[in-house]
């Protein structure tokens, strides 16, 4: 299976009984590094709480933010707010960098009844030890990727664009032997 | 239904007959057998041939601990394995076996000549006597052993059959699914704990299984048993059965191997053969129980000679009579039970042989009751019988004397020499042993690991013990992960508990010294063999173990390790415990490659990155080569090309108009803060303080020794930020790097480190037409030579795509390479590729770009370098800034050796016959020196090169730069190749072709 995975053509990957792997579309995303004392103004200019927990989440109007090391935040927003925030933050004096990394990754939704199972192909974590409405950076399959827990069953999965068909091929084998499992 | 076969008993379903094959005859057994079960049921007591000997031999246990009874399984093309246990192997229609270790026929083996030569093959045989003359090692002997050798045949085709591996993470793991484990189970059923129990057999039950005369709780052992089973179920207890157990490694992680398809008639779609399951477990409770050992007398490998136990579990678990007409021979009262149950079938048994003095009363009485001979403080010294044991010799014994021989004909011998606890996980935890005088065995004492042993496995005899013991270890493992647990007051009727002594091999009239008493089956390892070692002077149970082979069969020494120490300590007169016990190591059973391996075959072999540009390139023919773990375009061969004229192609095109190429792999870092400037003047050899925003510079990034470790261009996009490439191999190693010195040298610099590799595709254009090709889709700046000169950078648009744009190069043409965001890629190349028409636009492979840059003398790092190279040594002392108070490598380099004169410095060659050179090839001044010579230096690259005329090379060569203009020669298989030592510039020395 050699299938090429872009955010730009989102799409069902595959689909069983088990569990389902789209593609999502591209947000716009944001890395954040900073030291804790500029957080407020960070979060300020965001116009979000920063969650200071690592894998702790946070949401805006449009923004999403997940901590994912002591001085280290993803931020989600849209396309076209990237710029905005972007300069927003510049404008705060307190040493940080904000990078755009809207390109770097791609995103897959894993749901359906088995899709914490599945990730269990991969994941050397406790999926279990992930509550709903937290995150993870992790590794599925040898590769780093971040996981966010949305619901019991319901997850995405931000992996470097090159990896994602390999990591690919691992859900799409999955998803089709939970199946048959389940049968 | 065939005459072994007994109506009434055993867990088989005789209404579903089941055909299968062994050595090419059809059989019928019954829905529930192993092959050897079946086997059994059709009288077939022989099925294989000893490792060593060649000697006849039958199953002698009923489990995954069996060393004789190996065969092949075969499920059509591909799906063949060999060595697999027929004791484990569960027969369905279809199925194929076939016998091992026979030429021509299992009955009438050539190989058995071994046997008759028995004397020869002495511990040791192989040290002894293939020694000499040392030549005949590789070519003789050990070609030959290993025709004569080896178990099986290793399979030739391809497995077509998918694996596969999961994590599972639970609260409590439970190994083994007898009596202890279920109690331990029940005893810590707790709301939200979650409990995992395997067994590796078919059903969960374990001992039970065998026997049903127990009652537990008033009820008849199975119902107890299929109630419990699903109350635990209903509970939320997990019970994965044909699952193994295979090894236990640090912080209580276990790997289970789960045997999914090898039971079934067909194979489901999109369903593994195998699964590993790698458990992380919180607590774990190892109810393994115990394996029968084997008594040691001369001829107890015959086929029909058995384990009592296992021939209780044919009978009672799959209603097989072994024999007719049955011995038992004991040293414990376990074997008693086999022989009462056997009479009770119909079955004579022709005497109970027991090796004890005395033996509990109400046994005896039993014995006498049912009519069977019983002979105490008797031993065996002899079998008979060629394919199938016939008779027993059994002695009396009295003290020291060992009595006259008297002979019992026999169709079936039933031994044992009580039980080994089955420590194997419990060892590779590391997990301390002492030794029980009383049971002359080894007992779990201490292990780091979260985890309890219960039951038969430390000892404990009996079911109701057993019950006991897991329910008081599963009470104590809740007690650790903090719940209650519950009671569990089982009562135990019919119950079978009993002791018995350890034996070494048993005494005999006969010289033991020519006695075939085998004490390691699969190995051919025998009692005299063990004395043997000791005699030739091995103390120690390591040297023994290595010297004779004991125990290092695929079985691990189930059955031979506690029967060889025995021997061992009584050879060495020192007591057990002081001589020790050899170690165990995963896994438990022999476990397939596939179940290691998993997903990661084939085309899911490892990791392949790919950029987003691939697809046009595997579109358009390219040839591709694997760099680090991306695949990459080598070159784009037309029709008739082969690699070579492809790449001269590439080359001459692009020097002639442009060229496009993927540089997508290329690492990036982007490096932002206040101290960004500070950071990187500390980093890299090279000066930024005073590079402008806007400009670019090439940088050289040393280890702190001063070798050169990796390089690339740096962008200047801000005050505050840098865009650093690196190597398409060193990305991920410049960043730990960076990140080590950040976070460890100068945590208080206000800087920080974000991978921007996959952020970017980015398309390199190269040659003279590449501004002008560019320029029609760039905004924001002017693609001149003033606007926006040579190692400048910029953000701008391309083609309406937010951009990084650099003007540098690669190749000494006018260069540019565009940095769009990654998902972007493919349209911008697809833009530029048909704008480039017009041009003749060539699409270029790396090895073209590995040519092109060698003609400017750019080195590749881990190419012309190798990690022992200064940047002085490569001609590139003007990266270094020598007014700059520190960088990484600034004290490496002021060592002594690393200024010294004569170290090997990179130079260009040019052969004189105008010939390529060979990459790696070694280099020497004077080819008329004697041999061996002394090498100074080797070929780094080396390329045709279309530019030049000629072939070129670079290298490292001693004082190379001191040298320019002299010959070197280069040393071939066939000839030696002079060369004349020349600058690393072969094209362009003047950069006049940088411009625009």
């Amino acid at each position: 299976m050699s299938i090429q995975i872009s955010s730009l053509t989102p799409g069902v990957l595959v689909e069983t009984r088990a569990a389902r792997v789209s593609t999502q579309p591209a947000p716009g995303r944001l890395s954040l590094r900073a030291r804790k004392p500029a957080l407020p103004a960070l979060g300020a200019a965001l116009g979000l709480t920063l969650p200071e927990c690592i894998g702790q989440r946070a949401a805006g109007d449009g923004t999403e933010a997940i901590c994912l090391g002591p001085d280290e935040w993803t931020i989600l927003t849209s396309a076209d707010l990237v710029a905005g925030l972007m300069a927003a933050s510049a404008g705060v004096d307190q040493p940080h960098s904000l990078v755009d990394i809207s390109g770097r990754e791609v995103t897959l939704r894993i749901d359906g009844p088995r899709a914490a199972e599945l990730l269990s192909l991969g994941c050397p974590r406790d999926i279990d030890g992930i509550a709903v409405g937290e995150g993870r950076r992790t590794v599925f399959d040898g590769a780093t990727v971040v996981l966010w827990r949305d619901a019991d069953n319901s997850f995405r999965m931000d992996i470097w664009n090159s990896f994602a068909p390999h990591l690919a091929q691992l859900l799409d084998i999955g998803a089709r032997e939970l199946a048959a499992e389940s049968a | 239904m065939s005459q072994y076969r007994v109506p009434g008993r055993g867990r088989v379903d005789t209404s579903r007959p089941v055909n299968f094959t062994f050595d090419g005859r059809s059989y019928r057994g019954a829905q529930g057998d192993t092959v050897a079960s079946a086997l059994l049921a059709n009288g077939v007591h022989l099925m294989g041939r000893s490792f060593k000997y060649h000697r006849p031999r039958g199953a002698i246990a009923a489990g995954s601990e069996e060393p004789n009874a190996l065969i092949g399984t075969r499920r059509g093309p591909g799906r063949f394995e060999p060595n697999t246990r027929a004791t484990v192997q569960e027969i369905w229609n279809g199925l194929e076996t076939t016998s091992q270790n026979k030429f021509p026929s299992l009955k009438w083996d050539v190989g058995a000549v071994n046997d008759a030569a028995y004397m020869m093959f002495s511990a040791g045989f192989y040290y002894k006597t293939f020694m000499w003359p040392k030549s005949f090692w590789n070519k003789v002997y050990e070609p030959f052993i290993r025709a004569a050798a080896g178990l099986g045949v290793a399979p030739t085709e391809e497995d077509p059959d998918q694996y596969a591996s999961r994590y599972l993470h639970c609260d409590l793991l439970i190994v083994g699914a007898g009596p202890a484990g279920l109690a331990a189970a029940r005893a810590a059923l707790a709301e939200g704990l979650k409990i995992v129990m395997v067994d590796e057999n078919a059903e969960p039950g374990g001992t039970l299984l065998s026997e049903p005369q127990a009652r537990i709780d008033g009820r008849p052992a199975w119902d107890w048993l299929a109630a419990e089973i699903a109350a635990l179920k209903a509970a939320g207890v997990r019970i994965m059965t044909r699952t193994t157990a295979i090894g236990y490694y640090h912080q209580n992680m276990l790997g289970l191997c789960e045997r999914v398809t090898d039971h079934l008639p067909s194979l489901p779609a999109d369903t593994p053969r195998e699964r590993m399951w790698r458990v992380r477990a919180r607590q774990v409770v190892l109810a393994q129980g115990a394996l029968e050992k084997p008594l040691v007398f001369h001829g107890n490998d015959r086929p029909g000679v058995m384990l009592a136990g296992a021939a209780q579990t044919y009978l009672n678990r799959y209603g097989v009579k072994v024999g007719n007409a049955p011995v038992v021979v004991t040293s414990h009262d376990s074997a008693w039970y086999a022989a009462f149950d056997l009479q009770a079938v119909g079955a004579r048994v022709q005497a109970i042989v027991d090796t004890r003095p005395h033996v509990r009363e109400d046994l005896v009485n039993e014995a006498r009751a049912l009519g069977i001979p019983v002979r105490l403080s008797h031993t065996v010294t002899a079998t008979s019988g060629r394919l199938r044991i016939s008779g027993v010799r059994v002695n009396p014994v009295s003290g020291a004397t060992v009595g006259a021989g008297q002979q019992i004909g026999c169709d079936a011998l039933l031994m044992s020499g009580g039980w080994t606890p089955s420590l194997h996980l419990f060892s590779h935890t590391q997990g301390k042993l002492a030794w029980d005088d009383d049971l002359s065995t080894f007992l779990p004492d201490w292990t780091r690991e979260d985890c309890v042993i219960a039951g038969a496995g430390r000892g404990l005899w009996g079911i109701e013990a057993a019950l006991k013991d897991g329910a008081e270890r599963g009470r104590e493992v809740a007690a650790a992960l903090g719940k209650p647990g519950n009671p569990v007051a089982l009562s135990v009727e019919n119950d079978r508990p009993g002791s018995g002594v350890s034996m070494k091999e048993l005494p005999t009239d006969r010289n033991p010294g020519r006695a075939k008493a085998f004490v390691d089956y699969q190995n051919d390892v025998t009692a005299k063999d063990l004395r043997l070692a000791v005699r030739e002077g091995m103390r120690s149970i390591e040297h023994v173990k290595r010297y004779t082979t004991n125990g290092m069969a695929t079985d691990q020494g189930k059955m031979s390790n506690i029967n060889g120490l025995n021997i061992a300590a009584d050879a060495l007169g020192r007591p057990a415990p002081q001589v020790g016990l050899t170690t165990f190591r995963p896994p438990y059973t022999p476990t397939t490659f596939g179940a290691f391996a998993g997903y990661q075959r084939g085309a899911h072999f490892e990791v392949t990155r790919k950029t987003q540009i691939d697809p046009w390139a595997a579109a358009n023919g390219a040839v591709f080569e694997p760099v680090g773990q991306w695949r990459r375009a080598w070159y784009f061969p037309k029709a008739g090309e082969d690699m070579e004229a492809a790449v001269r192609r590439e080359c001459r095109e692009t020097r002639a108009s442009v060229g496009i190429f993927d540089a997508s792999t290329l690492g990036k870092i982007e490096v932002v803060g206040p101290d960004a400037v500070t950071f990187m003047e500390r980093m890299y050899t090279n000066p930024w303080a005073k590079l402008g925003v806007g400009r670019c510079r090439y940088g050289l990034l040393l280890g702190d020794d001063g070798y050169i470790r990796d390089d690339g261009v740096i962008g200047r996009m801000a005050q505050d930020r840098f865009h650093v490439t690196t190597t398409t191999g060193g990305a991920a190693r410049v960043m730990n790097m960076m990140e080590d010195y950040l976070q460890t040298e100068w945590p208080d610099l206000d800087v920080w480190l974000t991978s921007t590799t996959e952020q970017w595709s980015t398309i390199a254009l190269n040659g003279p037409n590449a501004a002008k090709l560019l320029a029609p889709f760039v905004e924001g700046v002017e693609l001149t030579e003033d606007a926006f000169p040579h190692m400048s950078c910029v953000q701008c648009t391309v083609a309406g795509m937010p951009a990084r744009l650099f003007r540098v190069s690669f190749t000494g043409e006018i260069g540019f390479e565009v940095n769009v965001p990654a998902p972007m890629g493919a349209a911008l190349w697809e833009i530029l590729w048909q704008a480039g028409q017009q041009y003749g636009i060539v699409a270029y492979g790396t090895e073209t770009m590995h040519v092109l840059r060698a003609e400017k003398g750019y080195i590749i790092v881990g190419q012309d370098t190798d990690g022992t190279v200064t940047p002085f040594d490569a001609g590139m002392g003007w990266a270094v800034g020598k007014n700059k108070p520190d960088f990484v490598g600034k004290r490496g380099l002021a060592r002594p050796d690393l200024a010294a004169k004569g170290r090997k410095q990179l130079v260009g060659l040019l052969t004189e016959d105008r010939s390529k050179l060979e990459e790696g090839a070694q280099i020497v001044f004077d080819p008329r020196q004697p041999v061996p010579m002394t090498m100074v230096g080797h070929v780094t690259s080396s390329y045709v090169s279309d530019a030049v005329g000629r072939p070129i090379a670079l290298a490292l060569v001693e004082g190379g730069h001191d040298r320019m203009g002299e010959t070197v020669h280069i040393a071939m298989p066939d000839r030696v190749i002079a060369a004349k030592i020349t600058g690393t510039v072969f094209v362009d020395p003047e950069n006049s072709r940088l411009k625009i």
